[in-house]
């Protein structure tokens, strides 16, 4: 019979981990709830755009040599910084020259002509960056290395008789994924481009008729969504090894981050990622680590089923 | 006079299948240098190579190309994984080639197939002998015997082969309490609940198996920042994959340090001359299982070949099952015999722990085998 220790220190230490996992989590699902809730694109791509994060950081620091050039902690802050602009701009190009052809720039098509379009391109661009990731990098594992992914700041509440351990990597990458969603929130809430975004979400046609760009606002939403998926990846990578498909083992929690916050809301996505990091860990309290991914989509379905519109969505307005 | 490999020498496995085709070139160079087989007029060996990829069916088709083109085929070794060894012996079997291999499956031998043969203990074996050879050696390293283990385990069909005997009573007939038993999933998104209970319920030693490294580095990330890594609290893994120059690269020296692996077989105390040699010649830091197991399937082979003065597949096989050394081919396996049963089943094997000591994995034991002590903290 297993055992599972109870007690104070094994629930704040779950609540603590799952509140740094849940952060990181929370910066990939906002990332992927941009570029739906904004483009309304369902966008299969969005694991290997955080691959290509997590290798972005490996050449940086070890291609290049600046984690001995500089120490590991410098080097990561430099790829996490670097990948958003760099990112932003593959993802920019990326949709002039590819979604931004299928997508709502073609008033030509219907909306069922365009989500099955976009469906199938984002599948194929999946499918090619992966499969061009396992050419370029070779399928063998690798990661970082950096020392912060085993070391951890220790809260010390009694003498030594409740500790909770904070890993270190994982509090860098929580730190870096709230600087990222508040950067989004004031860009989106306290910025021209923001508003301009949010009236392309809201109603495209209305905001053509008032002079906004609303193919511009798809491309900038589409390169911020890549950006920010790039710095998630880089940040995780300093903690977790990848490999090139290692995209699949997020982009499910990406998506029930996104549906539970609520489908269309871009910061109901980053509580939607808390979330399911907290029920990941607060579930290993009472059943078996077997049993911690599925715990995440039963309450992934019970929301559902309570609130189908998720944490945080509007259930009419779009109706 | 050809030997064959197959291996996957490309796709996921490609690396395992590279380090095994490295241990028959070497193995057929010196056979060649040393004069051939003496019982068939001095006959050179060539090496045929085929592509197992990293499917049953592409290792059943690469056994089918073999056989169809088997001129000069007179015995083979193959094919790493055990599913992939159970697709090709269905083949050879039929084509009465004899064949070794180093894959540890029980049902490769238990099919009452005649033309195979496993050099190394089978998995059942494996998981029964391994822990009454952990403890020995633990009780060997710090006078004490260890009573308490913890169980993290993948949920996969290898991990949950091997762990289960021993949860269902294994431990308990070895006197050993399980405090803590854990499953997960792979992937492994965080190991901070299982790592927790570690430090809770203290155990004397951790058994860990992980098919996956990600996972494996994760477990080991998450020891270290718990204060039980480097060897503090002893932690037993199983497949040499995790004493690989890959996972030194992956994980790094600090974090293996002191981590015991399970291994059917590894470099020993018998080779420790030719060893430096075989090293330098196979391009690779250091030589592991799949090399040294390799290069003595080629020479149990030519022993096969020399005593049976035939290369008809019938008498090889027969000469293959007969073998009872000590000595000569004997010396690339461990355990003090190399003989088989009637089902072709390794007699005499014995089951090798490694450890990670200053960045490099070492045999500990059995201690006539081994190359360094092993290390075991005292309290």
């Amino acid at each position: 019979m297993p055992f599972y220790p109870s007690g104070l220190e094994a629930f704040f230490q779950a609540v603590a981990t799952g509140l740094l996992v849940g952060a990181t989590y929370g910066l990939m699902c906002v990332a992927l709830g941009l570029i739906f809730g904004i483009m309304r694109l369902i966008n299969f791509a969005q694991g290997d755009f955080l691959m290509l994060g997590m290798y972005f950081a490996l050449a940086i620091m070890s291609g290049l040599g600046l984690a001995s050039l500089l120490g590991s902690l410098p080097a990561l802050v430099l790829a996490a910084v670097a990948a958003v602009p760099i990112f932003f701009a593959v993802g920019w190009l990326m949709h002039r020259l590819l979604l931004g052809r299928i997508g709502r720039d073609r008033p030509d098509m219907t909306e069922g002509e365009m989500h099955q379009t976009q469906l199938i391109m984002t599948l194929g661009i999946s499918l090619v960056l992966s499969n061009g990731g396992l050419m370029a990098f070779g399928s063998t594992p690798v990661s970082l290395n950096t020392p912060m992914a085993s070391q951890a700041l220790v809260l010390d509440a009694f003498g030594g008789d409740m500790m909770v351990f904070l890993n270190e990597a994982r509090i860098l990458a929580a730190v870096a994924a709230l600087a990222a969603c508040g950067g989004l929130y004031a860009l989106l809430h306290r910025t021209d481009l923001g508003k301009k975004l949010r009236a392309a979400a809201d109603n495209p046609l209305a905001a053509i008729y008032m002079g906004v760009d609303v193919a511009r606002c798809h491309r900038v939403t589409f390169g911020l969504g890549f950006g920010l998926t790039a710095l998630a990846g880089a940040m995780v990578a300093s903690y977790y090894p990848f490999q090139p498909y290692v995209g699949l083992d997020f982009v499910i929690v990406m998506y029930a981050g996104v549906v539970l916050g609520g489908l269309g809301s871009i910061m109901g996505s980053f509580w939607g990622g808390l979330v399911i990091g907290l029920v990941q860990q607060l579930s290993t309290l009472v059943l078996p680590m077997q049993l911690q991914s599925t715990t995440v989509f039963v309450v992934f379905l019970l929301i559902l089923l309570i609130r189908p519109q998720g944490l945080f969505g509007r259930s009419v307005e779009r109706a | 006079m050809k030997i064959a490999l197959i291996a996957p020498v490309s796709g996921p496995m490609a690396r395992q299948g590279d380090l095994m085709r490295k241990g028959a070139e070497l193995a057929i160079e010196d056979i060649n240098a040393a004069g051939g087989i003496k019982a068939l007029g001095g006959a050179k060996l060539l090496l045929m190579v085929e592509d197992a990829g990293d499917k049953v069916e592409t290792a059943k088709n690469a056994a089918q190309r073999l056989v169809a083109n088997r001129a000069g085929v007179v015995a083979g070794t193959g094919a790493w994984s055990s599913s992939l060894t159970l697709a090709v012996t269905e083949v050879t079997e039929r084509a009465e080639l004899p064949w070794l291999t180093l894959s540890y499956a029980d049902q490769i031998t238990s099919r009452g197939f005649k033309y195979v043969v496993q050099t190394v203990p089978v998995a059942s074996q494996l998981a029964l002998s391994s822990m009454p050879t952990v403890l020995d050696m633990a009780q060997a390293a710090s006078g004490k015997r260890p009573t308490k283990v913890a169980i993290i385990s993948d949920s996969t069909a290898a991990s949950q082969a091997f762990v289960t005997p021993l949860r269902d009573g294994g431990f308990q007939k070895l006197g050993v309490t399980v405090v803590s038993d854990d499953v997960f999933t792979p992937p492994l998104t965080d190991a901070t609940a299982m790592i927790q209970k570690l430090r809770a319920t203290r155990p004397d030693f951790l058994l860990f198996y992980s098919t996956s490294f990600p996972d494996a580095k994760l477990v080991l990330n998450k020891m270290n920042e718990f204060g039980l890594g480097k060897g503090k609290l002893p932690a037993v893994t199983v497949g040499v994959q995790l004493a690989s120059p890959e996972i030194l690269k992956a994980v790094g020296p600090e974090l293996l340090e002191g981590l015991v692996v399970v291994a059917p077989n590894w470099p020993s105390k018998a080779q420790e001359a030719a060893l430096p040699g075989l090293t330098r010649r196979s391009g690779e830091p250091w030589l592991g299982q799949d090399t040294i197991s390799t290069y003595g399937d080629v020479w149990l082979i030519k022993d096969a070949l020399e005593r049976a003065g035939s290369t008809d597949g019938a008498k090889l096989m027969a000469a293959l099952r007969a073998t009872n050394r000590s000595d000569g081919p004997a010396d690339y396996y461990l355990g003090d015999r190399l003989a088989f049963d009637h089902n072709g089943r390794r007699v005499g094997g014995a089951v090798g722990l490694v450890q990670w000591q200053a960045g490099l994995p070492y045999l500990i034991w059995p201690k006539e085998d081994a190359v360094r002590t092993p290390l075991w903290p005292k309290s």
